[in-house]
Parts: C-alpha cells; sequence; structure tokens
C-alpha cells in the first residue's frame, strides 16, 4: 500500500495496532470439532456455555447487590457462592488446558459469543 | 482460463471506452483488466488461471490496490477478494441474475466513499480519572462498604460490583458517544453502521458512508470528539471504497 | 514523524485493507462445492465460497486458493 488512509489518530499506535490485529486474527475461537479432537472439542464447548450462564448469573446477581435489595448476610452468602463458582471454573479450565480465550466461540458473521 | 473478479460498476459509457479507461490499470500480477457488460453494468475481470493464484497477504493487498484503482475512475461495489468464476457467460449470467441489486447497490453508493471510525478505551484511565472525580458519580468505591470489610466474600463481591459498575458506566458511555457522533452526522447526510463493544479495548466500530468531499468535515468532527474525550482514542481511516455497505446476497 | 509511527500507520492501513477485503464486499457463491470434512460447522448455514475463517488459515499456510474445490 502506497497509501497511508490513516486520517486521525491521537494515541500510542503500538497499542493500538496490537489491538487492531487480535481483532482480525481472532480465529484461536473457532470451535472446531474432529474425530481427533472430540475430546477437548467438546469440553471447551460445554465449558463456554458453562461460561457464559455463569457470566450472566454474576451479572444478574451484581445487578440485584447494586439495587441494594439484599441484606448483608445474603450478600456474604452470595459472595460465598460467586467465588466458589469461579474457582470451580478455574480448576475446570486447568484441567482442560484450555484459556479464556478459548471460551469463545466465533460466530463468523455474528461475532463472537462473549 | 477463469476469471478473477474485482469489482462490479455502473457505467453508460460503451464497452470500449470502459475498456481503454481499464487499460491503465493492471490486475493482480500485471493481468490485463477489462470488463464484462450487461446494460448499464460492468464487471471488471482479468483472466487467471485458478491453481496458480495463491491465497496470501500480498495477493489480498494486491487485489485491495486494484479495486482502489478502478474506483478512482468508477463508481463500483467491491467484490471479496478470492471472487472468481469459469467463464465470461457465467459472470454475465450472475450479473444478470442480479441485476437490480446491483443497480441499486451502485446508485446508493453513487459518489460516495465509506470511512471507518474505530474508538478504543483505556480502561485503567478513565478508572483514574473517575477516581479523582470527588463526587464519584458512578460509585466505583461500593456503597455497601460496612464495618465487615475483613470478609472475604463481602470483599470479593465488592470487586465485582466495582467491575459491574465500571461495565455499566462504560455502556452508557459508549451510548452517549454513539449518539453524539450520529447526531453530527446527519449534517453530513451519512450513513452509518455501528458495533459496539467488538472488543474489550475497542468499544466502537464505525463504518460511515459520505460524500467524498465531505471529508474535511468528518476530520474536524472527530477531532473535536477526541478533544471533547481524551481519555478515548479515536480512529479514523479512509476514503474506501464502499466495502461495508454492499447488500448483495448473489444468487 | 519518526520511522517507526510511519511503519504502524502503515500496519493499520494494511490491517484495515486485509479486514475489508477479505470480510466484506460481494461473496460469490458459484457452482462451487466446498469440501465437507474441512469446513466450520458454524459456517454451514452461511453459502460462502470462501469464508474470512478459511482465507486466514490459507493466508497463513500460503495454499492455493482453490484448491478445496476439486470439481473444477
Amino acid at each position: 500500500m502506497n497509501d497511508n488512509k490513516l486520517l486521525f489518530n491521537n494515541a500510542a499506535l503500538e497499542e493500538l495496532s496490537l489491538n487492531i490485529g487480535k481483532l482480525l486474527n481472532d480465529d484461536g475461537s473457532k470451535l472446531k470439532l474432529t474425530p481427533e479432537n472430540a475430546d477437548s472439542g467438546l469440553a471447551k464447548l460445554v465449558l463456554t456455555l458453562v461460561e457464559l450462564i455463569r457470566k450472566l448469573v454474576e451479572k444478574q446477581a451484581m445487578r440485584r447487590v447494586d439495587g441494594g435489595s439484599l441484606s448483608d448476610d445474603e450478600i456474604e452468602r452470595l459472595g460465598e457462592t460467586l467465588m466458589k463458582l469461579e474457582m470451580k471454573m478455574e480448576e475446570l479450565k486447568k484441567y482442560f488446558n484450555l484459556t479464556d480465550r478459548d471460551l469463545n466461540i466465533n460466530l463468523g458473521p455474528l461475532g463472537n459469543l462473549m | 482460463m477463469e476469471k478473477m473478479i474485482y469489482a462490479t460498476l455502473s457505467s453508460n459509457k460503451n464497452i470500449d471506452e470502459i475498456n481503454g479507461l481499464l487499460s491503465s490499470i493492471k490486475g493482480i500480477s500485471g493481468a490485463d483488466l477489462y470488463s464484462v457488460k450487461l446494460d448499464e453494468i460492468s464487471a471488471v475481470v482479468c483472466d487467471i488461471n485458478k491453481i496458480e493464484v495463491v491465497a496470501d497477504k500480498e495477493n489480498a493487498i494486491e487485489y485491495a490496490e486494484v479495486i482502489e484503482n478502478i474506483w478512482n475512475q468508477f463508481t463500483l461495489i467491491p467484490m471479496r477478494f478470492g471472487s472468481i468464476l469459469d467463464s465470461k457467460d457465467a459472470i454475465s449470467n450472475m450479473l444478470s441474475k442480479n441485476y437490480s441489486e446491483f443497480k441499486d447497490n451502485l446508485l446508493k453508493v453513487e459518489n460516495k466513499c465509506e470511512f471507518g471510525l474505530k474508538v478504543f478505551c483505556d480502561s485503567e484511565k478513565i478508572i483514574a480519572e473517575l477516581k479523582e472525580n470527588s463526587n464519584n458519580e458512578i460509585g466505583l468505591t461500593p456503597s455497601i462498604e460496612n464495618e465487615n470489610t475483613n470478609s472475604v466474600f463481602r470483599n470479593y463481591i465488592d470487586k465485582k460490583l466495582k467491575e459491574h459498575r465500571f461495565e455499566e458506566f462504560l455502556l452508557s458511555l459508549v451510548d452517549t458517544v454513539i449518539n453524539e457522533i450520529t447526531k453530527q452526522l446527519e449534517n453530513l447526510n451519512a450513513i452509518n453502521k455501528f458495533k459496539k463493544m467488538s472488543s474489550a479495548t475497542n468499544i466502537v466500530d464505525a463504518y460511515i458512508l459520505i460524500e467524498k468531499e465531505n471529508k474535511n468535515e468528518l476530520l474536524k468532527m472527530v477531532k473535536h470528539f477526541q478533544n471533547q474525550y481524551p481519555s478515548l482514542n479515536f480512529i479514523l481511516t479512509g476514503p474506501w471504497p464502499p466495502y461495508n455497505f454492499v447488500e448483495i446476497n448473489i444468487k | 514523524m519518526p520511522n517507526n509511527v510511519i511503519d504502524q500507520s502503515k500496519d493499520i492501513t494494511i490491517l484495515e485493507v486485509l479486514d475489508r477485503v477479505l470480510n466484506k464486499g460481494v461473496i460469490l457463491t458459484g457452482d462451487i462445492v466446498i469440501s465437507v470434512a474441512d469446513i466450520d460447522l458454524v459456517y454451514l448455514g452461511v453459502k460462502l465460497m470462501l469464508s474470512s475463517v478459511e482465507t486466514m488459515e490459507k493466508l497463513k499456510s500460503g495454499q492455493s486458493l482453490t484448491e478445496n474445490y476439486p470439481n473444477n
């Protein structure tokens, strides 16, 4: 490209090209099921859905906490539960050798699941 | 020989005139460009041997450059890299089956060009700014703080609550920014497409279709937004051929 | 402008070009049969000659554009 199409930019370019690079090359997130990787492929699929639901639960819980309708005791118990859920999730990811980046599915034209 | 298709254009010039204009532009690896015409629309193609075409980065960039060179002379709709058909007949057939869609799309992008506007945010910078802000509107310091702060679970909730509030804040910021941009763009008679939160840092991804001569107005607008939101990073690229304003499902 | 800034802004331009030319623009479906074993499940519903994902993969390995379509 002889042309430089960057008309305006104010920021640290290094960080930005890194970001854009990630946006364009984000194909580590595809769900590939083949006979060879059926185990880890299935684990990835299941854990992705579990993580999606865990995040939704967490989000909803935070809305309730933020709304101020929960008692101290309830908040305490909620904290314990959510923390344990997150720890369990970490364990499972470790067990199946998956990273946060893996726990996303690229839905093609629809973008990423999370 | 297969034909690689670069773009579809509209022109009321006759085929010899179009081919004359195309003769100054070369296709991938120097191949000659010519047009396959059907009434008022033409596909710009070159002959290739498709087994020899390698789908690498260099060829993709070269393909884009060819489209851009054609775009300097004609109103066009870009084809995606890798668009190959077997024969002139196949191309004519494709043009005729999708004639009205091509015409409509070409009319929409006539004399216009596309700009890309990406807005990135540096979360840490924003959080730092919010903390400096004494009245602390969004409550990054949790309101549920009490004597119990030594409880692990309570601290965990506090941490999550901060994240939650920051996310909500970011979402409302994104909506505000998009609203303001949209309002400003109305003056430029623009067609826009917005995507929110493409990633944690890329909070707005916008494509803007405007008249070529409005480029400086757009640039001025983006500079204005950058001044207004110093914690966000605005990136404007263009002018581009109207890649993001193609709405054709080939039959 | 210092050189590295010029290089980086060129990088951004190239990334933006690739995003457009690989992911946007009119998609031809043609009469091409895509070999099933190689295709992403998620893309099955979309009649693409070349999905962006496939293209990206080929960009990395430098394969021929059409070698997955043996019927031609």
